[in-house]
């Protein structure tokens, strides 16, 4: 009988056979962490360990609130540079990078058939480019820091095949939306989440990242997209060539098989407070709002401020929005440098924020007051995440964000004549 | 905790229709205000802060509670505050239907008891669980007593290793027996 990938990797680097349910000890390539590591700095010490044991693979990236916005932030930073220092960990990115999902992959610390941990629940972002990528707590990556090892379930797998093809101004964003709207907010619990079919294979690198990391949001434990072409391109231009591709078998056994074509699919928006209260956006035209988000690790790379700077060119933002745009990296804020996109948004009247969480999570640049809604493309609508725990969050694509802040109304992009 | 078994005082988490709650979020459990704090202390006073009808949880819970809450407790952000505050508040044992799975990873390497246990939806919606109730829970044999109501049911129980890991004290605790094995 063959493997799922996660059972594939997870057999190969704890040296035996396993199948979905078994428990193995494995030692991970890449150890994320970013704001949090002030806590996890303090939960190893408890440990009375000096030293990492392994910190080349120690990945801090600082995103959660850069620059600080307050005295307490600012603490945690100089104790985490302090102890980058102190245990020479090479893989640091201070607030002058960007989002760690998007930090750690355009350096390609996440290739192929490689094991990413990661004190973040989107961590499963990385299943883009075939790795095995899991969020645990900070307990979990204190320990795994001491011991270079950890524990995991090796979760059954659910398929999810995409068929057919995206209709224009449709995006990985409403497929993910559309998956999690119909399955539910806890399908995945506990199982892994391969993507595959035409559809899948379609999808550019940065698009396969939005599905992999909204998994999260079904509960699904990684993800996992077969690496083609596409990424083997990526990491060629990187330099890196390292690594070996795990892959599922032909044969593999599936928890469930989950078909969706993608030729009819509208622009889906979640509406609060739970990701799975997904509507198409035919539902909830009309709805106005106050402030717009396009960024995040979900939707701030090149490809979202390209659709977003189309639909914006040469418009206005309507005066009762604020819009606010953060690129998801500095890399990607330069791409977007270059091609003029800044200029647009800038023209258009938005906010163009420095890489990094941004309001996402409600710590500022940006937080919500009581009675306040926002369409953001972020992951997660949870009350109160965006600030105020009576604000109200609705998710969707950077082409409906756009395109609803045009007109200060929820829109469907479909609806905008270039 | 004693050959595995809890005692405790009920916390039913319901709504105001008195339906369990469900996809209670990350967020809140513990809202994104505090992420800042990294002594555990101090989290116990926000925990459910954000959760519409709960505010004042934090107050009114006793060390040795117990929660019942609906499925996909714990959905979310990978935040471990969101298990410290209730250990910060002596919380005994978390029961729900279905965990978020790494809420459930935390909270096993935390040593919090955290309960997978279906039969809760049914028993809650005919009053057979209520808040203020006395339970005792064993996660050796996966058996559940309302002592107040004389009512009896059943949970899957740990595996060996999650077992082993709450009954050390937690993930830093077990490995230190590990080592000295």
């Amino acid at each position: 009988m063959g493997q799922t990938f996660s059972e594939k990797i997870l057999g190969k680097r704890a040296g035996q056979k396993v199948k979905a349910g078994d428990i193995v000890v494995v030692s991970p390539d890449r150890i994320l962490s970013h704001d949090n590591t002030a806590a996890i700095i303090n939960e190893f010490r408890k440990l009375g360990i000096s030293q990492v044991r392994d910190p080349e693979k120690l990945v801090i990236v600082l995103d959660h609130v850069v620059p600080a916005s307050s005295e307490k932030y600012a603490q945690n930073h100089k104790i985490i540079r302090e102890f980058v220092r102190e245990q020479r960990v090479r893989n640091f990115f201070d607030i002058n990078h960007g989002i760690c999902h998007q930090v750690l992959s355009e350096h390609g610390l996440a290739a192929p058939g490689t094991i990413v941990i990661g004190a973040d629940s989107h961590t499963t972002t990385y299943g883009a480019f075939g790795a095995f990528s899991v969020g645990v707590g900070r307990s979990e990556v204190a320990s795994v820091w001491a011991t270079d090892e950890l524990w995991l379930r090796v979760p059954e797998t659910i398929k999810i095949n995409l068929e057919g093809q995206l209709p224009p101004w449709v995006y990985a964003k409403d497929i993910i939306l559309k998956i999690i709207g119909d399955q539910g907010a806890d399908k995945a619990n506990y199982q892994a989440v391969e993507f595959s079919g035409p559809g899948a294979k379609a999808l550019s690198l940065a698009s396969r990242m939005v599905l992999c990391n909204m998994a999260a949001e079904m509960g699904a434990k990684n993800a996992y997209f077969h690496p083609d072409k596409k990424v083997f391109d990526f990491f060629q231009e990187l330099g890196i060539s390292d690594y070996e591709v795990v892959t599922s078998d032909e044969d593999a056994q599936y928890s469930e098989v989950i078909n969706l074509n993608l030729d009819k699919l509208e622009p889906q928006v979640a509406c609060p407070h739970t990701v799975d209260n997904v509507r198409p956006v035919s539902e909830v035209e009309g709805l106005p709002f106050h402030q717009a988000l396009i960024g995040t690790c979900t939707n701030g790379r090149l490809e979202d401020l390209e659709v977003a700077a189309q639909i914006l060119r040469g418009k206005k933002v309507h005066p009762q929005v604020r819009v606010l745009i953060i690129p998801a990296s500095q890399k990607e804020l330069l791409k977007a440098l270059e091609k003029g996109l800044i200029k647009i948004f800038n023209e258009s009247g938005c906010v163009v924020i420095n890489p990094g969480c941004g309001p996402c999570l409600g710590a500022h640049q940006g937080v919500l007051a009581p009675g306040e809604v926002a369409l953001s493309t972020a992951n997660r609508n949870f009350r109160g995440r965006m600030g105020s725990r009576d604000s109200f969050i609705y998710l969707a694509s950077p082409a409906t964000v756009a395109a609803s802040a045009i007109e200060g109304r929820i829109k469907d992009p479909r609806k905008c004549l270039l | 905790m004693k050959e595995g078994l809890i005692q405790g005082r009920l916390w039913v988490l319901t709504n105001d229709q008195g339906r369990l709650i469900e996809d209670i979020d990350t967020d809140q459990i513990y809202h994104n205000a505090y992420l800042h704090i990294t002594d555990r202390r101090l989290m116990g006073q926000y925990a459910l802060g954000n959760l519409a009808g709960w505010e004042d949880f934090a107050r009114r819970a006793k060390p040795g509670d117990i929660i019942i809450a609906g499925r996909n407790f714990g959905a979310g952000s990978s935040r471990q505050q969101a298990v410290d505050c209730f250990l910060a508040l002596g919380i005994a044992a978390i029961v729900a239907p279905s965990f978020g799975a790494i809420y459930f990873r935390n909270a096993v390497n935390s040593a919090l008891p955290v309960i997978r246990c279906p039969a809760v939806e049914n028993l809650v919606a005919n009053g057979q669980l209520a808040t203020g109730d006395e339970v005792r829970l064993s996660l050796l044999s996966g058996e559940g007593e309302n002592l107040t109501q004389g009512i009896k049911f059943n949970f899957p129980p740990f595996s060996g290793v999650q077992l082993a890991i709450i009954q050390a004290g937690g993930l830093f605790a077990y490995a230190h027996q590990l080592e000295k094995r």
